[in-house]
C-alpha cells in the first residue's frame, strides 16, 4: 500500500506534463477531421522535447491543449507546473508597447508588484542579452531581437511563480520566420537559457536537424491524424540518428501520396 | 552544428549591433516650420491673391464678392468688440459638451457592437447608415420634440457623432491580429485584464479615428442646427451670426463667419488630434503618413 503511493508520488514529481490517449477531433459529422489520435506523452521536469512533425500532423493543436487554448475531445492532460508559457511562430509582441512593458505585462497578468515587475523584466531581457533596447518598441528591433523579447516574455510567464514547481514552456515552430545565420544564433542562446533557468520545453519543429541540436528527444508526429510515430534520444546525436529521423519522417509524408 | 558556442556567441552580438536601431537626429526648429509652416501660408496668400484681384475685376457685384479688406475689418470689428469671442464661446462649448456626450455614449456602445454577435447584427448596419444620414435631417424633427432649445441641439450633435465614433471603435477592434489576444491568454489575462490591456490599446487608432471624425461630424451639425434653429434663448452662436449676416444682406459677416467656423475646424484638428495621432501611430512604428 504504501509502496503504491510512493511511486505515485514519485511520479507525479517525476513528471511535468503527461498526456495519455489524447485526441482531438474538428468539426462534426462527416466533416469532421480527426487531428490527433490517441497521444501519449510524458515530459520530466527541466527535459526539453522536440516534437517533430509534417504539415497537418496535430503538432500546433497538440501544444495548444497543453497550453489550456484549446481542449481535447477525449483522453488525459496533467500538469504539474507553474502556467505553461507559450511562444509562437511570430513574436506577437504588443506593438504599442516597449521591450520591457512587453515583458512586464506577463507579470502584470500574474499580479507582480509593479516594482519587482521592472525588476524582473529587465533581468529577463538581460538573460536573453537585450538590456540595452529595453526601452524600444518593437517595430525598432530586429525580427531575431523581437523573438528573443518573446522568449524573454515567455519566461516572465512561466517561472512567475515562487512555490518552486517546476516551470514549462511551450514553443511553436518559433525560429521558423527567420534566417538561417539568427536561427543559429537563436537556437544557442534558447539552449544556454534552457540551461540556466531548468525549464521544461516542447518544442515543435518541422526541421529534423534543428529538433536533433535543440532536444534530449525527438518525438516524431504521423500526419492526419497525428500519432506519436517513434521516439528518440539525441542526447549524444550522431549524424547516423539525423538519417533515422529524416527517413522516418519522409516516411510518414509519402504515405499521403495517392 | 560545429560552430562552437562562443564563436555563436560573438556573431550573435555582431547581429545586435547591425540592428540596433540608429535613432534619427532631428531637425531644427526652423527648418522644420520650413518644411510643414510656410507651404500652407503659402497657398492662403496666394488664395488671397486671386480673391482681391476677382473683386478688383469688378465681375460680381460688392453685395455678393466682398473685397478682403472689408472682411478683415468685420473680423477685427468683431474681435475688438468682445463679439467674436462670445459667439465662439458659445458654439465651442456646446460642441465640446456634445462631442464629449457622444464619446461617452459611443464608446459602450461601439463595444457592445464589436463583442456582442447578437447586437452586431441588429442594429450594425443601422449604424453605418446613420452615419450617411446628414444630421441636418434631424433638426425639423428635433425642434418638434424639444422645441427651439439646446436640447434640440444636442440632439442633433448626437446623431451627428454618435455613429461615426462607435463605428470607429469598431472598425478598430475588428482591425487586432487575432494572435495578440490569444498571447494575452496564454499570458493568462482574463477577460477584463484581456480587454484593458490588449484589446482597447490595440484598437486606439481606430478609435481615435472615428473620435475625429465624431468630432467634425459634430462640429458640422451644430453649425447646420445653429443656422435653421435660431431664438433669442439660444444666444448667438456662429451658426446664428452667419444667419444673421445673410438676413442682414451683410456679405462681409457671412464671409467672416464661415471664415471663424473654419478657424475653429482647424484649430481643433491641429491642436488636439493630429498631435494625438501622430504620438499613437509613431509609438507603433506607422510613420508612413507623417
Amino acid at each position: 500500500m504504501t509502496a503504491t503511493l510512493e511511486t505515485a508520488l514519485l511520479s507525479t514529481a517525476d513528471t511535468a506534463v503527461a498526456l495519455s490517449a489524447v485526441r482531438k477531433v474538428f468539426g462534426h459529422g462527416s466533416s469532421a477531421v480527426v487531428a490527433l489520435d490517441g497521444v501519449d506523452l510524458k515530459v520530466k521536469p527541466g527535459e526539453f522535447v522536440c516534437l517533430l512533425g509534417a504539415s497537418g500532423c496535430g503538432k500546433s493543436t497538440l501544444l495548444n491543449i497543453v497550453a489550456g487554448l484549446d481542449g481535447a475531445t477525449s483522453g488525459e492532460l496533467q500538469i504539474n507546473t507553474s502556467r505553461p508559457a507559450v511562444m509562437f511562430q511570430e513574436p506577437a509582441l504588443m506593438p504599442w508597447l516597449t521591450a520591457a512593458r512587453n515583458v512586464e505585462l506577463a507579470l502584470r497578468f500574474a499580479g507582480v508588484g509593479r516594482l519587482a515587475r521592472k525588476r524582473r523584466a529587465l533581468e529577463l531581457l538581460e538573460l536573453v542579452r537585450l538590456g540595452d533596447v529595453a526601452d524600444k518598441r518593437p517595430h525598432e528591433l530586429s525580427g531575431g531581437m523581437r523573438q528573443r523579447v518573446a522568449l524573454a516574455r515567455a519566461l516572465a510567464s512561466t517561472t512567475v511563480s515562487a512555490d518552486g514547481s517546476p516551470a514549462l514552456l511551450l514553443m511553436d515552430e518559433p525560429f521558423a520566420a527567420l534566417d538561417a545565420i539568427t536561427r543559429d544564433v537563436l537556437q544557442s542562446e534558447l539552449l544556454r537559457v534552457w540551461e540556466t533557468t531548468n525549464t521544461a520545453i516542447i518544442f515543435v519543429t518541422h526541421d529534423v536537424r534543428e529538433a536533433v541540436r535543440l532536444g534530449q528527444r525527438v518525438v516524431l508526429l504521423s500526419s492526419r491524424p497525428g500519432r506519436v510515430v517513434r521516439e528518440w534520444d539525441v542526447t549524444d546525436s550522431s549524424d547516423a540518428v539525423l538519417d533515422e529521423i529524416n527517413t522516418h519522417l519522409r516516411e510518414v509524408i509519402s504515405g499521403h501520396a495517392s | 552544428m560545429a560552430t562552437p558556442p562562443d564563436t555563436l556567441d560573438k556573431v550573435g552580438a555582431g547581429l545586435d549591433a547591425l540592428d540596433v536601431p540608429v535613432s534619427a537626429h532631428k531637425p531644427p526648429l526652423w527648418r522644420r516650420f520650413l518644411k510643414t509652416g510656410v507651404p500652407p501660408l503659402i497657398a492662403f496668400a496666394l488664395l488671397l491673391g486671386v480673391w482681391q484681384a476677382l473683386w478688383a475685376s469688378a465681375l460680381l457685384p460688392e453685395f455678393q464678392l466682398p473685397a478682403p479688406v472689408n472682411v478683415w475689418n468685420e473680423l477685427v470689428r468683431s474681435i475688438s468688440t468682445g463679439e467674436a469671442f462670445g459667439i465662439l464661446w458659445t458654439s465651442l462649448h456646446r460642441a465640446v459638451l456634445g462631442f464629449l456626450a457622444a464619446v461617452l455614449i459611443a464608446t459602450p456602445l461601439g463595444l457592445l457592437i464589436a463583442k456582442v454577435r447578437v447586437v452586431r447584427a441588429a442594429i450594425g448596419s443601422l449604424l453605418t447608415g446613420l452615419q450617411s444620414l446628414p444630421s441636418v435631417a434631424w433638426v425639423p424633427a428635433a425642434i418638434l420634440w424639444f422645441g427651439v432649445t439646446p436640447s434640440t441641439i444636442y440632439f442633433v450633435v448626437l446623431m451627428g457623432s454618435v455613429p461615426s465614433i462607435a463605428n470607429g471603435l469598431v472598425a478598430g477592434i475588428d482591425q487586432i491580429p487575432p494572435l495578440l489576444p490569444r498571447v494575452g491568454r496564454a499570458l493568462g489575462a482574463g477577460r477584463f485584464a484581456s480587454a484593458r490591456h490588449i484589446l482597447l490599446p490595440a484598437a486606439l487608432p481606430g478609435y481615435l479615428a472615428g473620435l475625429k471624425q465624431g468630432w467634425a461630424f459634430s462640429w458640422r451639425s451644430l453649425m447646420a442646427a445653429e443656422i435653421i434653429a435660431t431664438s433669442p434663448q439660444l444666444g448667438v452662436g456662429l451658426g446664428q451670426y452667419l444667419h444673421n449676416g445673410s438676413s442682414l444682406n451683410d456679405i462681409n459677416m457671412v464671409i467672416a463667419a464661415i471664415f471663424l467656423i473654419l478657424l475653429v475646424g482647424i484649430g481643433i484638428e491641429l491642436l488636439l488630434f493630429r498631435p494625438l495621432e501622430r504620438a499613437v501611430l509613431r509609438a507603433r512604428g506607422l510613420t508612413g503618413a507623417l
